[in-house]
């Protein structure tokens, strides 16, 4: 079980909790899927990315942040945003075994996203995510922020 | 969630959620199962996924799912629509993002009391040779544009290049190549991440098995297309890899902006899908066929590995260690074919996600030394279980788009797996048993445990007994190579 960290909790509409910030993973029988949640559409963003990474490195304490990637992505909404974001991570861990765990994203809207990201190349990756899909995806607003859930093909 | 009142059983094998069940379906969901894998079928969300691509522009007849049918994104995995030209949609989420993810059979003229006691080393040297597992890449290095040739040429380059031979070509799926690629509509990230895998296997549920042929059940069939009981199989379970995946996230990206250029009103944006007759759908089709020819490639490679791993641990010490190939298909594919439909030649874009091919005798498109058999079919089970070699029949052609099932089906998440099985005490099990376990990684092999899935043998009698495929030989495992 992967967990991210929660500030806060309520109960919510949605049947399970609505938190500010991070991820839990949700059942999906072929594939993986990750629920994530943020403040704001920049938290949101990185909890997807700390998750995701997760997935493939499900211990980040060891990686140090001794690469740094600037990153500036265009998206047709905020949904292509973050899958867009998401796929960027997938080239360069597949390419060159680079995982990140840093993300500062400087400037972001629904269609627009500057960050840096800090990360270093590893030996071995736990799992392998082919990709990042649309399947069901929606950013909903909730009492605590934003979430949404992604399903990765593994 | 669809509920059994939802749908009504229409012969003893076959389903259908009718199109009245939802205002967008333009065409009738059906699926076939029996009442054991009916309880699975309704427990995920897989019929709505079913329906979900029943509201496709330009789907034809029904929405259909094989028996293996499991939740996937967007279609389900066993899915079968296909759409009428020119104005019939191309959904690149349809086909998914191991693009002719697929399955070879390759076959010996050894039977088990001679690999005996050669196998703990062959399994071994099978691992070392073919490299897989996450982030492995491959011992072939290409030259400059080259990969441009294998996404033209698929595994009539590799044959070329000396991994195999012209009578593998035959055996395999559209020769082992599509005509129409063009490495132009290929991304540079998707050639960047496939350029260094040729011949690997990836992780995941790809896998390189060695078989027995436990029993044969068509005696002529079995004969022509070379196996018989007691014999020495491989099998090959692998695709398209990153160029696969890149291939189809971009065009899964692209096409989200054909939502408002078609003015498609879609239940899920994973379904996204151009007209193939649009320039969008003409890009992503010869795309797709490039990925195709990378995954044709690939399986190549690998057979020409398991042969050289022959030759390295049986050469002088059996009387014939000659591996051929039996057939290789392809199961995550898109393809522009003609069907019987209401009495009418028409040409339609068959999307088979989790689906294999299963052409009947007499079809041109199969080669002409199983021609009058009717297309093999290979059916890998999972791990540790059964796998089937079946053929394409008339009922097929009349029923599913000459279509068929593709294996066994998940019926329990990666999650759920991982957490209730130790990969370890999995390993120490299938040894028990006399499978020999070659995994790089524990967690990975728990996933894929056995109880993960459904059983190939009751998929394999419900295509069988509905008549959209014809049992020929059952496998049985006795070495498992996985990343």
């Amino acid at each position: 079980m992967i967990l991210g960290y929660f500030s806060s909790q309520i109960a919510n509409e949605l049947g399970h909790q609505a938190k500010t910030m991070g991820f839990e993973e949700v059942e999906h029988t072929a594939d993986r899927a990750l629920r994530i949640f943020g403040i704001n559409l920049q938290e949101l963003l990185i909890s997807a990315a700390q998750g995701m990474t997760g997935l493939m490195v499900p211990d980040v304490s060891g990686v140090s942040a001794e690469v740094e990637k600037s990153i500036e992505l265009d998206a047709i909404d905020a949904e292509s945003l973050l899958v867009e974001w998401l796929s960027e991570l997938v080239y360069w861990a597949e390419t060159e075994m680079l995982i990140f765990t840093r993300f500062s994203i400087q400037n972001v809207t629904a269609t627009h996203l500057q960050a840096i990201i800090f990360g270093e190349k590893v030996s071995e990756l736990e799992k392998h995510i082919k990709a990042v899909t649309y399947h069901n995806l929606k950013i909903i607003k909730t009492s605590q922020g934003l979430e949404a859930t992604i399903v990765f093909d593994v | 969630m669809v509920e059994i009142h939802d749908f009504e059983q229409l012969d003893k094998h076959l389903f259908e959620v009718p199109v009245s069940f939802r205002k967008d379906m333009r065409v009738p969901a059906r699926f076939y199962a029996d009442k054991e894998l009916l309880k699975g079928i309704i427990t995920d969300n897989s019929l709505q996924q079913l329906i979900n691509t029943a509201t496709l522009p330009g789907i034809v007849k029904y929405a259909l799912a094989m028996p293996d049918i499991h939740q996937g994104y967007g279609f389900p995995i066993g899915g079968v629509v296909a759409t009428k030209l020119p104005d019939g949609i191309i959904s690149p989420g349809g086909v998914g993002y191991d693009i002719n993810c697929g399955v070879r059979l390759l076959a010996t003229h050894l039977n088990q009391d001679e690999i005996k006691p050669y196998l703990e080393d062959l399994a071994t040297i099978l691992y070392s040779n073919c490299p897989s597992g996450v982030g492995k890449g491959g011992n072939i290095k290409l030259k400059t544009g080259e990969l441009e040739q294998v996404i033209t040429a698929g595994a009539k380059w590799a044959v070329k290049r000396g991994y195999g031979a012209e009578a593998d070509l035959e055996r395999t799926e559209e020769g082992g190549y599509m005509a129409g690629a063009d490495p132009e509509k290929v991304s540079q990230r998707a050639k960047d991440r496939g350029k260094g895998q040729i011949g690997t296997l990836g992780a995941g549920n790809h896998f390189i098995e060695l078989d027995v042929v436990h029993k044969v059940f068509d005696e002529s069939t079995a004969q022509r297309i070379g196996l018989s009981q007691g014999q020495i199989a491989v099998q090959i379970h692998c695709g398209s890899r990153g160029l696969g995946h890149q291939v189809c996230g971009d065009y899964v990206r692209r096409f989200q902006k054909m939502i408002a250029k078609y003015g498609l009103n879609l239940p899920d944006r994973e379904l996204v899908c151009a007209p193939l007759s649009s320039p969008e759908g003409q890009d992503y089709l010869a795309a797709m066929k490039a990925a195709a020819n990378y995954a044709f490639a690939n399986r190549q490679v690998l057979a020409f590995h398991i042969r050289r791993s022959f030759e390295q641990v049986l050469a002088g010490k059996v009387s014939n260690h000659h591996v051929f190939q039996i057939y290789d298909i392809a199961h995550n594919m898109a393809k522009v074919e003609t069907h019987q439909i209401d009495g009418k030649r028409v040409q339609l874009c068959v999307h088979r996600k989790g689906a294999t091919r299963a052409f009947g005798p007499g079809s041109a498109e199969l080669p002409s030394v199983y021609r009058d058999i009717g297309q093999p079919v290979l059916v890998p089970g999972s791990m540790g279980t059964a796998s089937w070699v079946l053929v394409g029949t008339e009922g097929s052609m009349a029923q599913t788009f000459g279509s068929t099932c593709h294996g066994a089906g998940r019926t329990m998440s990666r999650k759920k797996a991982k957490k209730t099985i130790r990969g370890s005490t999995l390993r120490e099990e299938l040894e028990g048993r006399g499978i020999q376990i070659r995994a790089g990684s524990m967690s990975g092999l728990a996933e894929e445990a056995p109880s993960a899935y459904k059983d190939v043998d009751r998929v394999v009698e419900v295509v069988h007994g509905a008549g959209i495929a014809k049992k020929v030989a059952k496998l049985r495992p006795i070495a498992v190579i996985k990343g």
